[in-house]
């Protein structure tokens, strides 16, 4: 096996795992409940992206891979493939929504009111360096509201409907159950509006925001107003197989609509929706769907361009996999390049033959 | 990191009639063997919720109706149809699912009980056959005459005929001729 | 009927890695490939523990091939330890309990990147090709609708417009790997990455092989005694590697594939492709039985 003796690839790459894991230690329970109890907005992302939501596994695939995100998205959908879909879920209604936060920058004020919710957005976004110093940061307590905002706020776009600023909702008529899923079937063009939404609702962040933000920078050919923006809890209601319906529990999710200029008399809207709370996503998510109607094959806006590229374990996947060894499809091209010159080398000897030949 | 339990019996059978389906579409024609007589190991090793499917007989519904999958009443929205016979193909094959050119996986797949080794001799040449291969199916001579009629390549629908535990398939890509 | 008759006891991890669900969907995608020569089918591609492009689309197919009995073969640019390919097949094994090997000839499915064995399947291998890109059209065509369109209609006439400025302006074609070729006179196919060596070998060949694009949701097949037909115009013939003359300083053997390993000071020294046929050479000069199989170049030549 002496053609073997020189590799010894295998005992490398088992090193070089090992290698990775011993810098990050021992993985117990208590520093996955730690990552999962103080990384929220980090699982939540994590959650969204790999459309699985558990906390609890969100924040074992962060502690498995360090952190390095695409990783731990891959990890937890690869894991996902091996769950059987045991329920499908009654499809969740905006009204229904437990809502914690709830803005429009459409107008001053909304029916229901804006609440503000827990955010960042007013906040200086100043490093607590005292921390380091030795002086841990408790955050002040809020003040309870004389009355709490109610649990369900009412849909903005229902009261544009009314005023007939947007365009009468025709709800498909399908069933649940019917409802193409993505996870199941492939993506095809143009997309149904389930899988243009599912497509978004797990794409990469990071991804999505570059696009929605080229558009936002004048690439498409809507500039958004955030017409209703939601982080809540949602309901996750199925039926048992004799036909009771209950709720196995509560998702948080985060949902954006956002509105641009008048079109056949009513305002269009842009929608997105996802697993956790992630702000950004979903407003960069609605702001593509809103320019996906009239978008130019090719541009950043056109759906088969964005759902493609936006999609975080492809596009990850593919672009690490250029790490791999090319040697043979590179061998292919330097035949033809070698081939193609040679061929061109003799041309030209021909032709210096011909002119010396002439008298 | 991972501990992945040995295959359970339903596993088993459904990778031996996937094998069986596999190297008879692979091999328009030739008998292969499925672990048991009958359409049922079909059925567990290709249908779930995500299928619509149509089928004749109480049995073959009931089995159906049990993988979740959805059972329509009409063949035309059927991806995998089940006939106990071809004899009265007349009445509902023109309606049969057979795909476009742009979707060519959306034509149907048929599985109907035909005996084998007897009835019209057919010549098949395709994919799959190195030059030809003479058969005997119990099928009416008609029905390769509509088959024909009705399949544009690559739009048509996939056969899969049963005889007990014995299945051939013919797929869309194999040109029958009736000798 | 309760909750608990639609899902079974929890476990870690299904047989084979996939659940049940995904398997029948390969299931039933196969069988339509295999009814479709080279026709793309669209299927839903589960994520696996790899990261996608990485063979993930090969993966699921054998994962949904294997069965305990099965004895698989990964090789990644022709050499079974590649790590790559080591990776994969170790992943296999450990969840199907299927077996490993090195030897072709011992394999009931070879998973393969960018390389079809030098040794001849028989028809009782089946050959799962990885697959980056499935679409041939996609240089001359990047929107997939519209290449879909063009398949539909068989509208091949960009993808030999190419082909034709290639000789004109370069005096050959300049197509190194994935070669396009027409199966069954109908859908024009990238064969994958492998080398225009290799696409003979998919020709009227006895067994089945499955091309499988984890990223891209594709799979297509090339069913045995299939016709295989790379686009050449009839004054040009297709060339494939200049390999015949070159030997593998290693095991001594020529006439195949070789990877070209450039040396200190110039010149190039090479090492046949498919590592394991090398291997089984070196045996022979050491004196021990080789158990090269037919293979399907002779003297450089392509035979089968």
């Amino acid at each position: 096996m002496a053609y073997v003796a020189t590799r010894g690839g295998e005992k490398a790459i088992e090193q070089a795992e090992r290698l990775f894991r011993q810098d990050l230690g021992t993985i117990d329970p208590d520093r996955v409940e730690t990552i999962r109890r103080t990384m929220p907005y980090l699982i939540d992302r994590v959650m969204g992206e790999a459309s699985l939501y558990s906390e609890e596994l969100a924040a074992l695939a962060l502690a498995q891979t360090g952190g390095e995100l695409s990783e731990a998205v891959l990890v937890l959908r690869a894991w996902r493939t091996t769950q059987p879909r045991i329920a499908i879920a009654r499809p969740v209604q905006q009204s229904e929504l437990l809502t914690q936060r709830r803005i429009s920058a459409a107008f001053k004020d909304i029916p229901g009111g804006q609440i503000l919710g827990p955010t960042l957005d007013y906040a200086h976004r100043v490093l607590a360096t005292d921390v380091l110093e030795g002086r841990p940061y408790t955050p002040p307590m809020v003040d309870m509201a004389d009355r709490p905002a109610p649990q369900r706020q009412p849909v903005l776009a229902d009261w544009q409907r009314q005023q007939g600023l947007v365009k009468p909702a025709v709800p498909s008529e399908i069933a649940p159950e019917d409802i193409p899923d993505l996870t199941r079937e492939p993506l095809l063009l143009p997309a149904s509006r389930a899988h243009r939404l599912q497509s978004l609702a797990r794409a990469e962040t990071g991804g999505v925001l570059a696009l929605g933000y080229s558009a936002m920078r004048g690439y498409g050919n809507a500039h958004p107003t955030v017409n209703e923006l939601r982080l809540a809890e949602a309901e996750v209601v199925v039926r048992h197989p004799r036909g009771a319906q209950f709720s196995a529990g509560r998702v948080r999710v985060s949902q954006a609509e956002v509105t641009s200029k008048e079109k056949g008399g009513y305002l269009e809207l842009g929608y997105a929706a996802t697993f956790g709370w992630n702000e950004v996503k979903v407003i960069a998510a609605a702001t593509l769907d809103l320019n996906s109607a009239e978008a130019p094959v090719g541009s950043a806006v056109h759906e088969e361009f964005y759902l493609y590229h936006t999609e975080s374990v492809e596009a990850s996947g593919f672009c690490i996999h250029f790490k791999l060894p090319h040697y043979v499809t590179f061998q292919s091209v330097l035949d033809a390049m070698r081939g193609a010159k040679a061929r061109q080398a003799s041309a030209r000897a021909a032709e210096e033959n011909q002119e010396e030949s002439v008298p | 990191m991972l501990s992945v339990a040995p295959p359970d019996a339903a596993e088993i059978r459904c990778n031996a009639v996937f094998e069986a389906l596999l190297w008879a579409v692979s091999r328009p024609g030739e008998t292969q063997l499925l672990p048991a007589p009958g359409m049922a190991g079909i059925i567990e090793t290709l249908i779930d919720l995500e299928c619509t499917a149509y089928a004749e007989g109480e049995e073959l519904r009931a089995r159906l109706a049990a993988t979740g999958a959805l059972l329509t009443e009409d063949i035309g929205q059927a991806g995998y149809v089940f006939v106990d016979s071809l004899m009265d193909f007349e009445a509902w094959l023109p309606a049969v699912n057979r795909g476009s050119a742009l979707y060519p996986d959306v034509g149907a797949t048929l599985v109907a009980a035909a005996s084998h080794g007897r009835g019209s001799r057919l010549r098949l040449t395709g994919p799959g056959i190195a030059e030809n291969r003479d058969i005997l199916i119990d099928v009416p001579a008609g029905f390769w005459d509509l088959r024909a009629q009705l399949s544009a390549y690559p739009e048509g629908f996939d056969l899969i005929l049963v005889d007990g535990a014995s299945a051939i398939a013919i797929p869309r890509s194999t040109h029958v001729e009736v000798l | 009927m309760s909750l608990a008759t639609l899902t079974k006891p929890w476990a870690a991890t299904s047989y084979g890695f996939l659940d049940a669900s995904a398997k029948r969907e390969l299931r039933r995608k196969m069988l339509k490939a295999v009814a479709v020569p080279g026709c793309q089918m669209p299927y839903a591609s589960r994520e696996v523990p790899m990261a996608r492009g990485w063979g993930t689309g090969g993966l699921q197919v054998t994962l949904t091939l294997a069965n305990p009995g099965s004895v698989i073969k990964v090789i990644d640019q022709g050499a079974d330890d590649g790590v790559n390919a080591a990776s994969i097949r170790r992943f296999v094994s450990s969840v199907s309990g299927a077996a490993q090997t090195w030897d072709t000839l011992d394999a009931s499915i070879i998973q393969s990147r960018h390389r079809i064995p030098e040794e001849i399947l028989r028809e009782n291998q089946v050959l799962v090709l990885q697959v980056p890109d499935p679409e041939p059209l996609r240089d001359v065509e990047s929107n997939i609708s519209i290449a879909r369109q063009m398949h539909a209609d068989a509208d091949y006439g960009k993808l030999w417009l190419t082909l034709y400025e290639q000789i004109v302006r370069k005096g050959r074609i300049m197509q190194g790997a994935s070669y396009p070729a027409l199966v069954n006179g109908r859908h024009v196919i990238t064969p994958s990455p492998i080398p225009r060596w290799d696409v003979p070998k998919l020709h009227m060949s006895k067994h089945l092989t499955i091309l499988s694009a984890g990223r891209e949701k594709r799979i297509f097949a090339v069913p045995p005694f299939t016709r295989v037909e790379p686009l050449v115009f009839s004054d040009r013939p297709y060339l494939v590697e200049d390999h015949a003359g070159l030997t593998c300083q290693r095991s001594g053997l020529s006439g195949f594939f070789m990877n070209e390993l450039p040396m200190d000071g110039g010149g190039s020294r090479f090492e046949v492709s498919d590592s394991n046929l090398g291997i089984k050479a070196i045996r022979r000069t050491e004196g021990e039985p080789d158990g090269i199989g037919d293979t399907w170049y002779r003297n450089g030549e392509y035979s089968a």
